[in-house]
């Protein structure tokens, strides 16, 4: 039974030159514990798309459905990462991760045992009275995948969620998430615009059209990410997959109306 | 798909989008008169102490007619202005030289860092008892109030010019005077304007309080007045002539700005 | 031990100067006390009560109506931030009484309430009002939508959204706000008492000025500055403990 059904979206936004059309006709089905990118050029709504899935903005026009209901509004069922991490700079590491567990009736007896957990889980062992200013981009972004982790929605929507990042520390988080998604299985839809981390984490890569944004095509990953990060993107499979998709975004992005 | 339409065909449509405008700006504002009048009128508070809206415009003409308006009115101005024009000639000097001279940074600081949040109008009886209560002490009253802030806007101003620009000018043969009139100066005016922007209202509520206070011509004397003889609709008149002043100086302002320093962008209040 | 030679040095030299001025004679002691005179009535007043009567009515005048105002200031503000409603209506009447001195409402207050107590407060209150709107507003208009839309994913209430981030978030502009309006509290407090009052420090130093004891004018006068800067201090020290952990928190030594 699928999680994420969307069809015939479309969604219009104002700006100083009027209505600008940012999604058309978008079709997208998402499965249960199923992984999925979504790439494409910059400014084609892949965002948006991700906040009308949030239920932070409305669609104008079409189904948005999550479990069989329709999305109207943000809800614990939906984690949400943003790039900008959003941590609430007045709150310690720790009151960070537990501030889910508050809103969902954790009792607060228990909710210590939970944040230990998740700070372990993420390494971030003896910082947990710091706060976010005191972090680097790395460390935030892992207390930021924490947090909404700890309340364990079914689905995670993540918008770019390692963009802010180095070089580096990218590649170190895309192995972190990987390691999170195979021992949560939840569902997780992620929009980016690198699209080695797309073909390196998902399982099905999503192409989008330049603005209005619709989808264009769908890859199938199959590679056996168990041979470790070297095996993988040396590997012919992975290579093919990603220049294949490349070449799709970037025909977009080339594209003329 | 941007429609290309524009310019005449536009006209009455943008027209009726100002004044859309300003209905949406002024309606409280009316609502509030409104209130007022339909208070006043109700009988249940007394003429003496709310006067109609009516009973207050009636008075601008008589008032206006027999010089007691433009004259005090132009007289607070002068002492606002005045005052003004001193505390940014010392102000802005003092701060470019603390950014530029560390033993006058020394000596001015600790006494801007107490001078701040001291309410200047307590220096008042200082000043009549120097000066007496005529145009002298009340300009150098609020002179005294407005040049900390601009000193401090200066000195703000004048430490965020970039080093390196300063650097090259100097690399490029400038003297110091001439690097002060030429580079800093400029990349600090912004700055000293929104510290003066700041201290315009200062300066006329100075002005005025210094008035009501002591005495000694002005509006703010004019009201002193209109109150102890008990003529409200007067006094009414007087607070509202104040509060006019201050918003068209206001929009004086800003209109100067953008055209003394049209390269820096508009903020909004 | 430089820092306290920094700060103080100036001010050290400048008493100096100013008491060879007038003891040498260059300066009339009518106009300009010597520091010594001063000082001794300083003292005077310190030991002999009324001054701190007086100081105390002035204070507990100023606070009340920074208090009330500061209150009221935060909750209009956060209306205007929050409901378009609010800041349509609100924002015009705001934009129209910045302009206008508070000091000049209170000869209308007088023919209203007559000299005292409510007509200061009420000057005082206003006067705070609006610093504190506008920085309430500004500093929740800038909370970062995404803060917003995070709690909301992990289902804050709408109600819990203005306790829980707003105003954590805007908490920052707030207390400056507050911090503004401190310093007008002192400004129109002492302005309503030298327009007209019975009790007060700032009726008090118009009071000696009249009567020519002019170097416990200017020690009264010197009280005031101490105590405005006193409380002006205690409240970056309260800025600082609220806010430890912001990035931008102003930093203990500054004005």
């Amino acid at each position: 039974m699928s999680q994420i059904r969307v069809e015939r979206l479309t969604k219009h936004y104002e700006s100083r030159e009027g209505r600008v059309l940012a999604l058309t006709d978008v079709d997208l089905v998402v499965g249960e514990g199923e992984f999925t990118a979504i790439v494409g050029p910059s400014g084609c709504g892949k965002s948006t798309l991700l906040y009308i899935l949030g239920g932070f903005l409305r669609a104008d026009a079409g189904i948005v459905e999550v479990g069989g209901r329709a999305v109207s509004a943000p809800g614990v069922d939906r984690g949400v990462v943003f790039q900008e991490y959003a941590l609430f700079p007045w709150l310690t590491v720790a009151e960070n991760i537990a501030y889910g567990l508050s809103t969902t009736g954790t009792p607060k007896a228990d909710r210590a045992a939970v944040v230990e957990r998740f700070v372990r889980m993420i390494g971030l062992e003896g910082f947990e009275n710091r706060y976010p200013r005191e972090l680097s981009g790395g460390m935030k972004q892992r207390v930021a995948i924490a947090r909404t982790l700890a309340y364990d929605p079914q689905i995670l929507l993540l918008d770019e969620p390692l963009g802010a990042l180095d070089a580096q520390t990218r590649e170190t988080m895309q192995d972190e998430l990987l390691r999170i998604w195979e021992s949560t299985r939840k569902t997780v839809v992620m929009v980016t615009h690198d699209v080695n981390e797309a073909v390196y984490l998902a399982q099905r890569v999503l192409v989008m059209s330049r603005r209005p944004g619709r989808m264009v095509e769908e890859f199938r990953v199959q590679v056996d990410r168990r041979q470790g990060r070297e095996a993988v993107m040396l590997s012919d499979e992975f290579n093919r997959i990603r220049n294949q998709v490349w070449l799709t975004v970037r025909r977009q992005v080339g594209a003329t109306r | 798909m941007e429609s290309a339409a524009g310019g005449a065909v536009n006209a009455p449509a943008r027209l009726g989008q100002s004044v859309w405008r300003a209905v949406k700006f002024t309606y409280p504002i009316a609502l509030v008169v409104l209130a007022w009048a339909i208070a006043a009128r109700s009988g249940w508070v007394r003429p003496l102490f709310l006067p109609s809206p009516q009973a207050v415009a009636e008075q601008f003409w008589p008032l206006l007619v027999g010089g007691e308006i433009v004259k005090p009115l132009a007289v607070s101005l002068w002492r606002a202005f005045g005052g003004l024009v001193l505390a940014l000639v010392i102000g802005a000097a003092a701060g470019l030289a603390m950014a530029r001279m560390r033993w006058v940074r020394w000596g001015v600081d600790p006494v801007v860092s107490f001078a701040f949040p001291a309410p200047k109008i307590a220096f008042m009886p200082i000043f009549i008892l120097w000066f007496g209560i005529d145009d002298v002490s009340k300009i150098l009253l609020v002179a005294f109030t407005c040049v900390f802030p601009i000193i401090v806007s200066t000195y703000h101003g004048a430490t965020a010019v970039s080093r390196t620009v300063i650097w090259s000018a100097q690399a490029m043969g400038t003297s110091e005077r001439t690097l002060l009139r030429r580079v800093v100066l400029p990349a600090t005016l912004p700055y000293i304007f929104t510290g003066l922007r700041v201290t315009v209202p200062v300066a006329l509520i100075t002005a005025y309080t210094a008035e009501m206070v002591a005495g000694g011509g002005g509006l703010g004397s004019a009201l002193m007045f209109a109150q102890r003889f008990f003529q409200t609709p007067a006094v009414f008149l007087y607070i509202i002539l104040m509060l006019l002043s201050g918003v068209v100086l206001d929009q004086v302002m800003l209109a100067a700005r953008s055209r003394l320093i049209p390269w820096q962008p508009e903020e909004d209040a | 031990m430089k820092a306290i030679a920094r700060r103080w040095g100036s001010i050290a030299a400048v008493l100096v100067a100013w008491e060879l001025a007038v003891v040498s004679g260059a300066v009339d002691p009518t106009f300009l006390p010597a520091v010594h005179t001063i000082a001794a009535a300083l003292w005077e007043l310190a030991t002999a009560g009324e001054v701190w009567t007086n100081l105390l009515v002035s204070t507990y005048r100023a606070v009340v109506g920074l208090v009330i105002g500061s209150a009221c200031g935060v909750a209009v503000g956060l209306m205007m931030a929050t409901s378009r409603a609010a800041n349509g209506f609100f924002g015009p009447l705001v934009a129209m009484t910045y302009s206008l001195p508070k000091a000049s409402l209170v000869p209308l207050f007088i023919l209203w309430f007559g000299i005292g107590d409510t007509t200061n407060m009420l000057t005082v209150f206003l006067a705070t009002l609006l610093p504190v709107v506008v920085s309430t507003y500004h500093g929740v208009k800038a909370v970062p939508q995404v803060l917003v839309w995070s709690a909301q994913a992990m289902g804050t209430s709408r109600g819990e959204i203005l306790r829980r981030i707003l105003i954590p978030a805007s908490l920052l502009s707030i207390l400056t706000g507050m911090r503004i309006a401190l310093g007008f509290s002192w400004v129109l407090t002492i302005s309503a008492e030298m327009i007209a009052s019975k009790t007060g420090i700032g009726k008090l130093i118009f009071l000696y000025g009249e009567s020519g004891a002019y170097a416990h004018m200017f020690a009264g006068i010197l009280a005031i500055v101490a105590v405005a800067y006193t409380a002006d201090r205690a409240m970056i020290w309260l800025m600082h403990a609220a806010l430890r952990w912001h990035d931008a928190a102003p930093a203990v030594g500054e004005h």
